[in-house]
């Protein structure tokens, strides 16, 4: 079962998007974009109230908007998965964030990368949208 | 903290304070309106009580001071539940007004959020959220749920004028006309009254007024009456200090201060009458009731007993009623006494007993459901709690059951929702709760959407007001509440939320987001019309590259409009749209060196310095000559910066970037320059020049604002317009033409996009190292020179081009082509020079060449003396060619030069041409100028001919050519014209009959064929000489078809002579002649097209050089004799003259030693023990007769080598002898040849072989050779050739 609006995004420690991906498999909607990433990006402040009071990596749906939840995982490098979504899978998010984590810790490990740039690599954007398939 | 302090605890104390019903006759109504206000306005201000100071004892013994305290005055038509509608309007109207109010610094730039963060919270909070949150509690007024509404006195006011005042009171407290509370049994209506008598002093004294009052004493009662007169002041013109009624003035004409005939006994009786009120009528009634109500309720429901035969009661009564909003509880109810009792405890700050009684219903109505009662009792102990300042926990819990409950009850409690939330949220306030608060807020924000606008815009500053700060929710809601106003009409509201918004964001990389507020805010500056902020709103969202291609047309179309609608051109620095690749920026300019094409501008520097080392004027000497000019000429700050002369224009390649996915149009697109003209007075000092650039550069700058083109009275610029494609990418050349000296500065570029708007952006704000191609080294260092230049007067300068160059040739592809050098200026240029590059593909001509015929000019002409030696002093290779000293190029006409074109070899070839020059005007700093060509030439391959020479066996000096020629084009055929050596001593000829007519060549197919070559010797001789002597010597052969007519060409002569000897240099080492070497050279030309367009036939040369014809023997020898001899053998025998001419074709000294055999059978050993030699020998040596035979059967070589030999050796069996030594050495000197006699002796007749013979050759190494000839075999044997005579018996 996938969720019908999701919206995976990657924040860099300094509050800047490094990846984006609308992997719902809703019809995607024109203000749709701007209104997750108004809510994503809101519910940064509350990632940082909670970040600091727990030691897990996966802090669970820390915010909601009427009926969009949004889940966290937050990287050792206060890198933030963000996931905007509907459906209530904590089980699933909580596996794709971390294979997530693991794509995004390979990504690091590119010479080439800068950290805190942007993911421009078509291969983690598939293998996003694979994960995405298979836990949301 | 003090409860009753904080902004919940105010409003409570405000709020939920007694009410006084007033029932007054019109005559009040009409004196108090003398003073512009009405009669309850008149008393109001004095019924708030700062210090009323009066104990209070309610159930407990323990009486308590009370402090502060409030009636409300309400007159008795207000008493009803406010029409929603009426307020719901009101509040609009305040919005409204209050948008107005603000709107006027709405076009000043947005806050920065550290100042907003900085500052207070009064000073952030629109002062009206107040007033709108008070509002909408107050649309809840007088509900039936809630006791604290209702009335609890009643003030009944007459006139002393009306008449009848007695009958009046009583027709005053008339039920009829009472509001509904007190009729449908909500409340009670016997509730206290108090009597009071207006009297109005203008209408005269109040005798007649006390005698009322003393009638009125003895009708309702002595303590219940009172008189009160006012408008004491005739006047009307009294002004009173901190007036009360302030807030009323708007009610009040403006002539009007309101209470103007008030005078100050008329104020202290109406305080002094208020307080009396209070505190001698409302409190203790307050109290009584109080005591009354809680023994009741003590009696009947407290106690285990009681509480069980309620809930037993209850119980049995859910059975049997279940209405929709629950049962109606009237007055006498215990339920609605309770309440009562809870609310008058309230009011009276008696909390705990408030909160036992609010306690105690609560479960009586959950039980009942009856939800609205439950909700408002829950609300109620919430709000005891919290003035309690007990348990936070608990005043929280019962917030939000309230609120849920209230929630549950529907559609109709919205009200109810909104007026808990207020006062929830104030409540968390009130404890630094702010996030929390923010939630709630967000939770009233109802389906309306202006209700929901301001909710939300408080929860923003909630959001703001929390420690630490949460700018991202505040954003947030900012934008939530912007676009529910915007969803009202209200734009100035929306505009101020997002304004703050816009703060919040600023610089933020959300694209999605940022594009979001930048964009709607910009329409609806551009809707209130306000364009010029609109523009710079919406110039932030021009790239939105990662936006859906509509919304990318949405904005740029919106953008447009709104440019349009300012009416006026705008200017943007740094406008993003196309974006200008800073890091492409490529300047081209010219100062001594000019360039005929872009191509040989991309060149790199040194290259062209390696080329025109030798041309330019020795380095130092022409240094300090134009130098020094220069330093005099050049103020100090300039010396670094480039040099361009005036009318030559500068060239700027640029990138252009459309990043949306929309095309774009662009035009104008030009640089932005300034010219500071220099000033006539060259002879001033360099201070005062340089002050005057300066000035000069000062009112540059701001005519260059306005606009460049009319500037152009010292500079033009060009123009260029272009469409830019979704994502696509254009490189632009801009150029400036100066038109006097000075000093000229590019500062940077622009554009105008879609003839709106246009943009522009300075090259020197961004430090993005520019890549200035032909800059100095010395300049780089700092960015600002990079873009000056200084300008230079008009100097000539010259036009180069070669036509008609072709980009595409074939290997071999001979032509003649023109150098064409214009000059435009009057002044002329002389002592030109030229050096190319590529010496192999392009050779300097004969100015007598330039009208020849080609290829007709090179053809064999019999009769006509040639024109030239073969080579053409010009072309020495990698040297300068000076043109004559009297060519001046000047004005109109231009020079033209011949230059030939071979393309030597396949690829892709750049040729660079220098063309030095002098210019004749001797003043200017630059003495001499540089052009410098470039061509790119790709040369495919063509014919690939190789040759192999073996010396041919039994002829002295001759040898076998064969030539392989295989096509290597994929569509080209080619007729293959004729083979020449060069030089003299050659005499090449068709092996074959002569007239084997050779078919073309089509792609992919090859040819061999063999001729024959003949050293003629005398090569050591000078070729004119050689020519003279043998002018009928064959060193060409045809191989066209005969029938055609076309002529033999002379590869001797200028080009072909001249190419041939680059060929010679570039496949060889020196041009010296080597006799042990021959140069071929191959003509074809390209196969006739049938096509009707006559193409002119292409000739194309190959050349193959040093063609060896040296073989690994040194030595070649021939053996001349009678072949037939007639003897009479009865005489004697016969005796034979032989003569061997052995020729060294070496470079050594050869040794050779020449055995003879007589015996047959050593012969034959010899030949058995030598054979695989001479097989492998003649595989070597014998050349390409034999080559395949031997490459296929090596190993039967003996038994082919043997057969040629052997029946020979056994024919012989008479054999012959050798008269004479059977040893013969000779020495041979290198290149030379040695005759050598030999005599045999034959005894009968018959044919003899005389191949009996052995010559054993041995290199004698020369000294300096020795390293050489290390590889050539040093020595070595060789078997004689057969030679037959015949010996006959003459008669």
């Amino acid at each position: 079962m996938m969720a019908t609006t999701a919206c995976f995004i990657i924040v860099s420690r300094n509050d800047i998007p490094i990846y984006e991906a609308e992997v719902g498999s809703a019809a995607k909607r024109e203000d749709a974009a701007q209104l997750h990433q108004f809510i994503l990006h809101a519910a940064l402040d509350i990632v940082q109230d909670l970040a600091w009071t727990t030691s897990a990596m996966f802090l669970k749906a820390i915010d909601r908007f009427n009926d969009l939840v949004v889940s966290v995982y937050v990287t050792a490098g206060h890198t933030r998965l963000m996931l905007l979504h509907d459906s209530r899978n904590d089980d699933g998010i909580k596996s794709f964030f971390q294979e997530v984590h693991e794509l995004y810790i390979k990504t690091l490990l590119n010479p080439i990368y800068l950290p805190g740039s942007r993911i421009t690599s078509s291969h983690f954007d598939t293998k996003v949208r694979a994960l995405a398939r298979k836990y949301l | 903290m003090d409860p009753a302090n904080t902004p919940l605890g105010r409003m409570l104390l405000d709020e939920i304070t007694p009410v006084v019903m007033v029932l007054h006759t019109q005559l009040v109504e009409e004196s108090s309106m003398k003073n512009g206000l009405s009669f309850v306005q008149m008393l109001s201000p004095f019924a708030n009580f700062d210090n009323i100071d009066v104990p209070v004892r309610t159930a407990s013994d323990q009486p308590y001071r009370l402090q502060k305290f409030k009636l409300r005055l309400f007159s008795a038509s207000d008493i009803r539940q406010p029409n929603l509608e009426v307020a719901k309007e009101r509040l609009q109207q305040v919005i409204t007004e209050a948008g107005e109010k603000d709107f006027s610094e709405l076009c000043l730039d947005p806050p920065q959020i550290d100042n907003v963060l900085g500052s207070s919270e009064s000073e952030i909070l629109p002062s009206w959220f107040q007033y709108f949150d008070k509002e909408l509690v107050r649309t809840l007024s007088f509900s039936d749920h809630e006791a604290f509404d209702h009335p609890v006195a009643c003030l009944l006011a007459v006139s002393s004028k009306d008449e009848q005042p007695i009958n009046r009171f009583v027709d005053l407290f008339d039920t009829d006309k009472l509001p509904s509370l007190l009729n449908d049994g909500a409340m009670d209506p016997k509730i206290l009254k108090y009597y009071l008598l207006v009297h109005d002093n203008q209408d005269g004294p109040p005798e007649k007024s006390t005698k009322i009052l003393t009638e009125m004493r003895n009708t309702f009662g002595p303590n219940d009456c009172q008189l009160l007169c006012i408008n004491s002041s005739q006047d009307g013109q009294i002004e009173h200090q901190n007036n009360p009624w302030a807030s009323y003035k708007t009610d009040a004409t403006s002539s009007q201060h309101p209470g103007c005939f008030l005078d100050m006994d008329d104020f202290n009786e109406i305080k002094d009458f208020m307080q009396e009120l209070s505190s001698t009528h409302i409190i203790p009634y307050m109290e009584q009731k109080i005591r009354v109500l809680n023994q009741q309720v003590s009696a009947t429901r407290k106690g285990f007993r009681n509480q069980i035969k309620n809930l037993w009661w209850r119980k049995g009564k859910e059975e049997t009623l279940d209405a929709p909003n629950g049962q109606m509880y009237t007055f006498s109810s215990i339920e609605s006494q309770i309440r009562m009792l809870g609310d008058y405890a309230f009011m009276l700050r008696d909390y705990e007993l408030a909160l036992s009684n609010y306690r105690l219903i609560s479960t009586d109505y959950k039980i009942d459901k009856a939800w609205k009662r439950y909700a408002g009792v829950q609300e109620m102990m919430g709000l005891t709690y919290f003035m309690l300042d007990q348990s936070r926990k608990d005043a929280e819990y019962c917030m939000e059951n309230a609120f849920n409950t209230y929630l549950k009850a529907g559609s109709s409690g919205q009200q109810n929702v909104t007026r808990c939330g207020l006062w929830w949220v104030e409540m968390l306030k009130a404890r630094d709760q702010y996030k929390e608060a923010a939630t709630v807020y967000f939770r009233i924000c109802g389906e309306e959407p202006l209700h929901s606008a301001v909710m939300l815009e408080q929860a923003s500053y909630c959001y703001l007001f929390s420690r630490p700060p949460m700018l991202h929710k505040y954003g947030f809601h900012l934008v939530l509440s912007g676009d529910r106003y915007k969803k009202c009409d209200q734009v100035k509201h929306a505009i101020r939320t997002y304004r703050i918004a816009v703060s919040v964001y600023k610089g933020t990389s959300w694209s999605h987001i940022k594009d979001h507020v930048h964009f709607h805010i910009g329409e609806w500056y551009a809707f209130l019309g306000m364009y010029d902020v609109a523009v710079t709103h919406m110039l932030e969202v021009l790239i939105c590259g990662h936006q859906a291609k509509a919304t990318q047309e949405l904005f740029l179309r919106d953008f447009l409009e709104i440019v349009q609608k300012t009416g006026k051109i705008f200017k943007v620095l740094k406008l993003q749209l196309p974006v200008v690749n800073l890091s492409s920026l490529k300047v081209i300019f010219e100062d001594h060196r000019t360039y005929a094409s872009p191509a040989a501008v991309s060149v790199r520097e040194s290259l062209w310095h390696s080329l025109e080392e030798d041309m330019i004027p020795s380095f130092s000497s022409a240094r300090t000559n134009w130098l020094e000019l220069q330093s005099k000429v050049i103020p100090k700050q300039y010396k670094e910066s480039h040099i361009c002369v005036a009318g030559e224009a500068i060239k700027v390649d640029i990138e252009f970037k459309n990043p949306l996915q929309i095309s774009i149009f662009v035009s104008n697109v030009s640089l932005i320059c300034e010219l500071s003209a220099k000033s006539d007075d060259m002879n001033s000092d360099a201070s005062d020049l340089t002050t005057e650039v300066h000035n000069d550069e000062h009112h540059n700058v701001l005519s260059a604002s306005g606009d460049v083109i009319s500037d152009g009275s010292s500079f033009t610029l060009s123009k260029v317009d272009f469409s830019l494609g979704g994502g696509e990418l254009i490189l632009v050349q801009l150029s400036v033409t100066p038109k006097v000296e000075g000093i000229l500065k590019i500062v940077g570029v622009r554009w105008k996009l879609s003839n709106s708007v246009v943009g522009y952006h300075n090259f020197e704000s961004n430090l993005v190292t520019k890549k200035i191609m032909k800059g100095r080294k010395k300049a780089k260092n700092s960015s600002n020179n990079n873009m000056k230049f200084m300008v230079i007067k008009s100097l000539p300068k010259l036009d180069g081009f070669i036509h008609p160059l072709p980009e595409k040739a074939y290997t071999g592809d001979l032509r003649n082509l023109v150098l064409e050098l214009r000059n435009q200026s009057e002044f002329p240029v002389k002592n030109l020079k030229m050096k190319i590059s590529n010496p192999r593909f392009l050779l300097i001509g004969n100015p007598e060449e330039l009208n020849l015929e080609f290829p007709a000019c090179l053809e064999k002409k019999t009769n006509i003396e040639r024109s030239s030696g073969h080579a053409n002093p010009n072309n020495a290779p990698h040297s300068v060619y000076q043109f004559p000293e009297d060519i001046k190029v000047q004005g109109e006409t231009p020079l033209l030069w011949p230059l030939w074109f071979r393309a030597a070899v396949p690829g892709h070839i750049s040729m660079y041409v220098s063309i030095y020059y002098e210019v004749g005007d001797m003043s200017s700093i630059m003495r001499y100028r540089l052009l410098r060509m470039r061509y790119n030439l790709q040369v495919l391959p063509s014919l690939d001919v190789s040759f192999q020479i073996s010396p041919r066996p039994s002829r002295l000096k001759e040898f076998l050519v064969c030539m392989d020629v295989v096509n290597k084009t994929s569509s080209g055929s080619f007729q293959l014209h004729q083979l020449s050596s060069v030089g003299h001593q050659w005499e090449i000829s068709l092996l074959q009959p002569a007239d084997t007519s050779f078919p073309s060549l089509f792609a992919g197919q090859a040819l061999s064929c063999f001729f024959t070559l003949k050293n003629c010797g005398k090569s050591l001789v000078s070729d004119d000489k050689v020519s003279s002597l043998y002018p009928v010597l064959e060193s060409d052969v045809r191989l066209s078809p005969q029938n055609s007519n076309d002529v033999l060409f002379y590869v001797d002569s200028s080009p072909l002579a001249d190419f041939h000897n680059c060929e010679r240099l570039h496949q060889g080492v020196s041009l010296k002649e080597d006799p042990s070497t021959v140069d071929l050279i191959l003509i074809s030309r390209s196969q006739k097209s049938n096509s009707v367009v006559s193409e002119p036939q292409h000739l194309y040369s190959h050349h193959s050089c040093h063609c060896s014809i040296t073989s690994s023997r040194p030595v070649s020898w021939l053996v001349e004799g009678p072949r037939i001899v007639h003897h009479n053998f009865s005489v004697s025998f016969c005796e034979i003259n032989l003569r061997m001419t052995m020729c060294n074709s070496s470079d050594a000294t050869v040794s050779v030693q020449i055995d003879t055999f007589d015996h047959p059978c050593s012969n034959g050993q010899l030949i058995d023990t030598t054979a695989p030699q001479s097989a492998v020998s003649s595989g070597n040596q014998v050349g390409w007769h034999e080559e395949p035979q031997a490459e296929d059967i090596k190993v039967t070589s003996e038994v082919l080598a043997s057969p040629v030999e052997k029946p020979l050796s056994l024919e012989s069996v008479p054999p012959f002898i050798w008269s004479g030594s059977s040893c013969t050495r000779i020495q041979l000197d290198p290149i030379s040849t040695a005759e050598i006699p030999l005599k045999i002796c034959v005894f009968s007749p018959r044919t003899y072989d005389v191949s009996n013979y052995v010559l054993n050759w041995n290199l004698l190494p020369l000294n300096d050779q020795e390293n050489k000839k290390e590889r050539r075999q040093s020595s070595g044997i060789c078997h004689g050739y057969p030679y037959y005579i015949t010996v006959l018996q003459s008669p």
